[in-house]
């Protein structure tokens, strides 16, 4: 198991250098800088303000000074926010970004896996055919279609929550978080539903059952655990979907979130921001997708030999 | 394995909801006593001698006072200072701070302050751009000095202070137009002790920030917002009627509109171009739509071989019909324009372009007839490639113009979209035919614009034309603003008349302004101090 861990994690690691050295290096190829500016600022200025952010060094240079920064757990300043360092934003953000993510990917697991069972368990009766249409709508919906909408309808008609912002603390987050979990809610349903639908036809199933044990035994103690495994391993692709949703919801909701940064700075060539959300984005995603080879390790032993 | 799951996930539960609890905690925003604005994309920077953004000037002006102030429709008052003289020649500006000017702090305001804050904007340390107000915008003895590292002797610049309530501005040239940049946007005055103890990351530390506006700064959340509060030591504060100012990030338009919508929001920054007509219906006394100080335009690339060409730059700039430009297909409010600095100064007399007189469809005829003598027609079109932003309302210009590009002529023009930055660049690095150009101005008058086409100064547009220097040169030897507007429009001419760029349209203000916000007059600088609002 230990051997297993420390595969993945150099892995991942791996993973992550490719990641940012890329990133790094791609968005340099964007034509503009982040000091292009339509005004008569002085040349001498202008020279002076890219030498304090090291702009004017060779790129593999910049590179170098990036990389010994990071492990010296500095990522930077901004050159857009000129108040903070990258750092700083994260560090502002992430509670916000955090909050948000997990809920959602809390509602999406709860709701998604009781909407799945239930359907499994009575098909095409009315539960399975409402879970049918959520996972419609949150498969083909996009969600800042869906945001809108909630927005029009949850918050100007029925005035039951705000638009945006976090003015009104936790009731801010509803819709954000709902709106964020909903396309999760239905690939989780519809994932639980139909390898349910397969566990049950299995013979260690029907032979729990010709042993006599009640159906909620052999609801809990056998066909879930069996059945729930695809949808833990849907967990590590989840995130990403939440990372990538979230970028779009904080922006519909006005959630002052990370996320929001990631667009933002890339159109503002804000180079260390940039490095800074994406090596803690894919960071993330690779420790998600980790835990998630784990846990499925744990529980499914055929994982670990294999993985 | 449930158990487990359970566990984890109510252990993950309860330390996400500890963190972030006191984040997330109701704030009061809701109360009726505070005026909640939106400001669009974040804030670059609060610190008012950094800060190149217009929304954060919103803030800033709010928070601090400069020499003078901006009244309703931004007419110019006196602010920090009562009173000032203007010397003969122009080059002179005493001004006269109020007696007993206090920080928000209850320190003594002092000339020396504002002295203080032109130095820090212009020492190269503090690693600012704005110091062109200062050497670009106006010429302020000794600032390009300054700002190039040429000296480091803080005695050769032209702002001085001969005592606790006197500041002089010495200029190398007259500007008229000086009064127009001393708002708290551009100088406001800098609080040495709180600067000296905290440096620049004093300005984001509400507990530490010390301002001398009418409001000051009480809690700053990056990507939220910025919540202001009457500052009991502002010389006017008895006539600041609202209590509490928020300032809203509001970068998405629709949520910022659907907010507005909610009541969440009194004053939006934006309005989506394409909710215009509707709101025009539904809110016809909440949308406000005036002219900016943006001058859109459209600029031909004189180092291409065709466009060298005056009589088919002509020709271009004719077939273009702003009228139905504006109203039929962009619909964003802005205003058709035949020139390229009028419309921002009422006293400003300036020239139109060529063919301005003459109506839309002779216009038209011309241009087909000068677009043939130059060689072209059905069978041997010209191409055009315009590089534009992709700003959508920018994009439906561009658009709009090569559609009647092709109606009209049959040019066959490509419409490459950029983002703003790779827009800058490609404006220097001419790979383009058109470029959809658009300019702010730093003030609503002829000259911030007229400046910034001097060939000598842009090489960008690669127009040689020194007479045009000349006349900038003799404008700016004059003191009387008149004679000054009468030289700017001679030279306007010269510009006009080249067609280095088809004028097309003055850029819209659109905001949305609830009916519970009295004192709301339209400025074409987009300055709108709260201390001058009321609220219901």
């Amino acid at each position: 198991m230990l051997r297993f861990v420390a595969r993945r994690l150099w892995g991942g690691g791996l993973t992550l250098a490719a990641l940012v050295t890329l990133t790094f290096f791609i968005m340099r190829l964007a034509p503009g800088g982040p000091f292009s500016r339509n005004r008569k600022v002085s040349p001498e200025v202008l020279e002076n303000i890219k030498r304090a952010f090291h702009l004017d060094e060779p790129i593999w240079q910049q590179y170098a000074r990036w990389v010994w920064g990071l492990l010296h757990l500095d990522l930077g300043p901004s050159t857009r926010f000129r108040d903070y360092s990258v750092g700083d934003l994260i560090a502002s953000g992430l509670p916000y970004s955090l909050t948000i993510g997990f809920w959602a990917i809390v509602v999406a697991g709860l709701v998604g896996v009781a909407l799945g069972i239930a359907g499994a368990l009575r098909r095409n009766g009315a539960t399975d055919y409402a879970a049918g249409i959520v996972g419609v709508i949150g498969i083909a919906i996009p969600i800042f279609v869906l945001g809108p909408l909630a927005q029009v309808l949850f918050a100007l008609k029925l005035n039951w929550l705000p638009v945006g912002g976090i003015a009104a603390g936790w009731r801010s987050l509803i819709l954000p978080i709902l709106i964020l979990a909903l396309p999760n809610i239905a690939y989780i349903s519809r994932l639980t539903r139909s390898s349910m639908i397969e566990v049950m036809r299995e013979n260690y199933v029907r032979t729990a059952r010709a042993k006599g044990i009640g159906p909620r035994r052999v609801l809990t103690g056998h066909i879930l655990t069996g059945a729930l495994l695809p949808v833990i391993a849907y967990l590590g692709p989840a995130t990403a979907a939440i990372i990538t949703g979230s970028i779009l919801i904080e922006t519909v909701f006005a959630v002052p979130g990370v996320g929001r940064h990631f667009v933002d700075a890339a159109l503002n060539r804000d180079y260390p921001l940039v490095m800074g959300i994406t090596i803690l984005y894919g960071g993330l995603v690779i420790l998600f997708n980790i835990a998630t080879d784990l846990l499925r390790g744990w529980i499914d032993p055929r994982v670990r030999s294999h993985g | 394995m449930r158990r487990l799951l359970a566990k984890t996930i109510a252990a993950l539960a309860l330390t996400t909801a500890l963190a972030a609890a006191p984040a997330l905690a109701p704030s009061a925003a809701w109360a009726d006593d505070t005026l909640d604005r939106g400001v669009g994309s974040e804030w670059s920077s609060l610190d008012p001698q950094v800060n190149f953004d217009a929304a954060a000037g919103l803030i800033l002006m709010d928070a601090y006072e400069g020499l003078v102030t901006f009244g309703p429709g931004g007419k110019i008052l006196p602010g920090a200072a009562e009173s000032w003289e203007i010397s003969e020649d122009g080059l002179t500006y005493t001004f006269h701070l109020r007696d007993g000017l206090k920080w928000s702090n209850g320190d003594p305001l002092v000339a020396q302050d504002f002295v203080a804050s032109v130095l820090r904007t212009l020492n190269p340390e503090t690693l600012s751009d704005k110091g062109y107000y200062f050497y670009s915008v106006v010429q302020i003895a000794g600032a390009a000095a300054l700002a190039n590292r040429e000296t480091s002797d803080a005695a050769t610049l032209g702002v001085t202070a001969p005592d606790d309530r006197s500041v002089v501005i010495r200029l190398a040239a007259p500007a008229p137009h000086l009064l127009n940049i001393l708002g708290a946007f551009q100088i406001p005055p800098l609080h040495g002790p709180s600067f000296q103890a905290n440096g620049a990351a004093g300005f984001t530390d509400p507990g530490k920030t010390v301002s001398n506006g009418a409001y000051m700064f009480k809690e700053i959340v990056p990507q939220s917002h910025v919540l202001l509060v009457r500052n009991p030591n502002y010389w006017d504060a008895d006539n600041v009627k609202i209590p509490q100012v928020k300032y809203h990030v509001t970068e998405d338009v629709t949520t910022e509109l659907k907010r507005f919508e909610a009541g969440e929001i009194d004053v939006t920054y934006d309005v989506p171009a394409a909710m215009l007509d509707k709101l025009a219906q539904t809110r016809p006394d909440e949308l406000i739509l005036s002219p900016a100080t943006e001058v859109l335009y459209f600029d031909f690339n004189l180092t291409h071989e065709p466009l060298k060409d005056i009589n088919l730059r002509t020709a271009l700039s004719w077939a273009i019909d702003r009228e139905t430009l504006m109203s039929k297909i962009v619909k964003t409010g802005a205003v058709p324009t035949y020139s390229y600095a009028g419309g921002f100064d009422p006293d400003y007399h300036g020239p139109q372009m060529p063919g301005a007189e003459l109506t839309q469809a002779e216009r038209e005829a011309k241009a087909q007839e000068l677009y043939a003598a130059a060689g072209y027609g059905p069978g041997n079109p010209l191409k055009l490639t315009i590089v534009t932003t992709v700003a959508e309302d920018r994009v439906k210009t561009a658009q709009g113009i090569a559609l009647m590009w092709k109606k009209v002529l049959g040019v066959e023009a490509r419409v490459n979209p950029v983002e703003r930055k790779a827009w800058l660049d490609s404006f220097y690095a001419g790979d383009w035919d058109v470029f959809a150009d658009d300019l702010i101005g730093d003030f609503p008058g002829a000259e911030t614009f007229l400046a910034y086409m001097r060939p000598s100064t842009e090489p960008g547009y690669n127009w040689v034309k020194p007479e045009f220097d000349a006349a900038m040169d003799k404008a700016a030897t004059l003191t009387e603003k008149a004679a000054r507007n009468a030289a700017l429009a001679e030279a306007e001419k010269l510009l006009l008349d080249d067609m280095i760029f088809a004028p097309v349209a003055i850029e819209s203000s659109r905001m949305l302004v609830s009916s519970h916000v009295h004192g709301w007059v339209p400025s074409a600088l987009g300055y709108y101090n709260s201390q001058f609002l009321t609220l219901d």
